[in-house]
């Protein structure tokens, strides 16, 4: 099971998109993550597990600031991207979710049609001149999420109407839309069934020839499967972080251990 | 969980008898369906009463109100002498207008005592005068405007339709009878022998009267030429000016409070206030609207912008409430979608909240001017309960600050006054508000469907 991954290791590690040094994060009174350094490669799928309320969904909700939507939330630190201060006074954060996508737990395409899904964030972003260059974006976004051949005859049906692991995919197909550089994906698979997880883990695989991935999940398997780093956080600690193989098979941390053993969590 | 050498007995639920037969019922069981069974009634009474008093309400409503909507009226031929209307013979309408309705009721009455006798219509004893009292005090009024429309009528004989007397009118509505008659002034026996006759010799008709919905108010003494077309119109003109006041005040107020507003101890203020002012009586908002808009700002009285500006007053808390649901009833996995690929906060609310918290908003909106629609207290105070005669200019000329009335201040006078004819106008003008208020609701409905239906 864990010899899968091993054999990914093999990509460019070099180049570090995200770097993340001694964040921490508060809802109010608590404190939700406690000294969160890491740094996240490009072209990487990178797994954040651990038990419930661990802070790895929180930690994902720093890197394109949508913890800004919670009042109470503050967020302490230095995140970077590409060497860029994300919570930098002169940045929108706008601007920062358009570079940085997410994906959430639970498929929530627009109530409108598969078109409009996909092609909403290029209209707001100026992406294009055209609507034949519009065209194009979205059959790209569709294909790279996988979902072209299932839905290229009824691009004008609603998107609510697909099954819950293309609505998933619509949704991935809606965040690529953008010309992102950074995916996050808070527990993308949790609400599907394991014949649509498998197409979502495979897409993962693939998108990260040109992006990079951030995934959150409760599930290890899931981790060892499709990432090449994983982190693992234990009550807003980052407990252990590195090479999937070495996590899953030499974890250097004991809570680390129990928590894939199984005795934890 | 039980020790496996432990009896049966010995299991909680047998002590309580509930170990019996499935086909037999238990005692507890039997209270607790008895319990349901009379909540069930109990319900179903409550829905029997309520759906009982609706229909009561509406029988009593179109029984009393539809007579309303039909007028007798005589039909005969009047010659337009031009010794009286056109002494000068000029056909200039300035020197014609000095005639008074009174030279025309000559007109009127000497035609219908001419054509009676040429048609041998007659009434034992019957003097000229009472059946020339038959006639209404309006239609004199009615052939005057009519010929000094049209002057080259002057010379002519024409057919005249006029409308009789409240009396006779009830008379044939079968409100008026000869015991009412006999303590009645205003209505003689013989008058109503008359009105048997007209009716058979088809002089005297019923007919629709669209003028109830067009004519203005008339006096106490013409209650057969009063119409609601001045309530109609200041009725519509005041919705008109609610909808356009508050739709944008309520929907910026909302989405401000509901996206944008920190949570703090001021806004929690506004929130509480705003609850508050949705319980506040109306009237109290006529009196402010009194000292506001009349005596402080010198908007004219019985205006319908006055009425309109204290409608909103009064709706405004009651559409923000519902519009503050309608948007908080958006499930926020939207808001994080439209967030998550970057669309401003705005776009977020714009592009997707809104739209989808358009059926509650547009539902609250109508239900809030549905309610503004019947509100008859603050308008009494702010004098939109005055007899008026003359139309509202239109729109565009200023027509919102000419005086008008509205149609339940119209309810209201018409039921405060002597002349049982105003009774049943009274119920007509119901018929009317309702017939409004269930269009009113329909478009609601319509306008639902229509933005549900895009997903």
């Amino acid at each position: 099971m864990y010899d899968a991954p091993a054999n990914k290791q093999s990509v460019d590690q070099s180049n570090q998109k995200i770097t993340a040094r001694n964040v921490q994060v508060f809802y109010g009174d608590k404190q939700a993550l406690r000294d969160v350094s890491v740094d996240i490669e490009d072209r990487t799928v990178t797994a954040f597990i651990g038990p419930s309320g661990c802070g790895k969904s929180t930690f994902l909700r720093c890197l394109n600031r949508m913890n800004d939507t919670v009042a109470i939330a503050r967020v302490e630190g230095d995140i970077r991207l590409d060497g860029e201060d994300i919570y930098h006074p002169m940045v929108d954060p706008v601007q920062l979710r358009a570079k940085v996508g997410m994906v959430f737990q639970k498929p929530n395409p627009f109530p409108k049609s598969i078109y409009d899904n996909v092609a909403y964030g290029p209209k707001i972003h100026g992406l294009t001149r055209s609507k034949s260059e519009l065209d194009g974006i979205v059959e790209e976004s569709l294909k790279r999420a996988a979902l072209w051949n299932e839905v290229k005859d009824r691009l004008q049906e609603s998107g609510t109407g697909l099954s819950g692991g293309q609505q998933q995919r619509l949704c991935i197909a809606r965040a690529v839309a953008t010309g992102p550089e950074v995916l996050l994906m808070d527990e993308p698979c949790s609400a599907l069934d394991p014949i649509a997880t498998a197409q979502v883990e495979e897409l993962i695989d693939d998108l990260r020839q040109n992006y990079s991935v951030v995934i959150v999940t409760h599930s290890m398997q899931q981790a060892a499967r499709v990432s090449q780093k994983t982190a693992f956080f234990h009550l807003g600690n980052l407990v252990e972080y590195g090479e999937t193989g070495t996590i899953f098979t030499n974890p250097q941390d004991p809570r680390t251990e129990s928590y894939i053993t199984g005795r934890i969590g | 969980m039980t020790d496996i050498g432990s009896t049966p007995a010995e299991l909680p639920g047998k002590a309580h008898g509930r170990s019996g037969s499935l086909l037999t019922e238990s005692p507890m069981m039997k209270s607790r369906n008895a319990a349901e069974f009379r909540f069930r009634a109990y319900g179903l009474t409550a829905i029997v009463v309520a759906l009982l008093t609706l229909a009561i309400t509406l029988f009593t409503i179109v029984r009393d109100g539809t007579p309303a909507f039909f007028q007798a009226k005589l039909t005969y031929q009047v010659f337009i002498d031009a010794a009286v209307v056109d002494k000068n013979g000029t056909a200039d309408p300035v020197e014609m207008a000095k005639v008074t309705t009174i030279g025309y009721a000559r007109l009127l009455s000497n035609s219908l005592l001419a054509y009676l006798d040429e048609k041998g219509v007659a009434v034992e004893g019957m003097t000229d005068k009472e059946i020339t009292d038959m006639i209404s005090k309006d239609a004199p009024a009615r052939l005057r405007d009519r010929v000094l429309a049209d002057p080259s009528l002057v010379g002519q004989t024409i057919t005249v339709k006029a409308l009789v007397g409240g009396r006779i009118d009830g008379y044939l509505k079968g409100r008026v009878t000869r015991e009412s008659s006999a303590n009645d002034s205003n209505v003689t026996p013989r008058q109503l022998d008359m009105a048997d006759r007209m009716v058979e010799a088809g002089i005297l008709r019923s007919g629709f009267n669209w003028r109830f919905l067009t004519a203005p108010d008339a006096s106490d003494l013409r209650p057969e030429a009063a119409g609601l077309g001045i309530a109609l119109m200041g009725t519509l003109y005041m919705m008109m000016l609610v909808l356009i006041f508050t739709l944008p005040i309520a929907v910026a107020a909302s989405i401000y409070l509901e996206e944008f507003a920190p949570k703090n101890w001021f806004t929690d203020l506004i929130e509480v206030n705003i609850s508050n002012l949705a319980a506040v009586p109306s009237i109290v908002y006529g009196i402010l609207g009194l000292a506001a808009f009349i005596n402080f700002a010198g908007l004219p009285s019985s205006a319908p912008i006055v009425g309109a500006l204290v409608l909103t007053l009064m709706t405004l808390p009651t559409i923000i409430i519902a519009t503050r649901s309608a948007i908080r009833a958006v499930p926020p996995s939207i808001r994080d979608a439209a967030l998550g690929v970057g669309a401003s906060k705005m776009q977020t609310v714009f592009h997707h909240v809104l739209p989808l918290a358009a059926p509650g908003i547009l539902t609250g909106t109508i239900l809030g001017l549905a309610s503004a629609l019947g509100e008859t207290g603050p308008l009494l105070l702010i004098g939109m309960v005055a007899f008026v005669t003359n139309y509202p200019a239109s729109p565009l000329d200023g027509g919102f600050m000419d005086p008008a009335t509205a149609l339940p201040v119209q309810v209201y006078s018409w039921a405060s006054r002597s002349d049982p004819a105003f009774i049943e106008r009274s119920s007509g003008a119901i018929i009317v508000l309702l017939i409004f208020l269930v269009c009113m609701n329909i478009v609601a409905i319509l306008l639902r469907r229509r933005f549900e239906r895009r997903w």
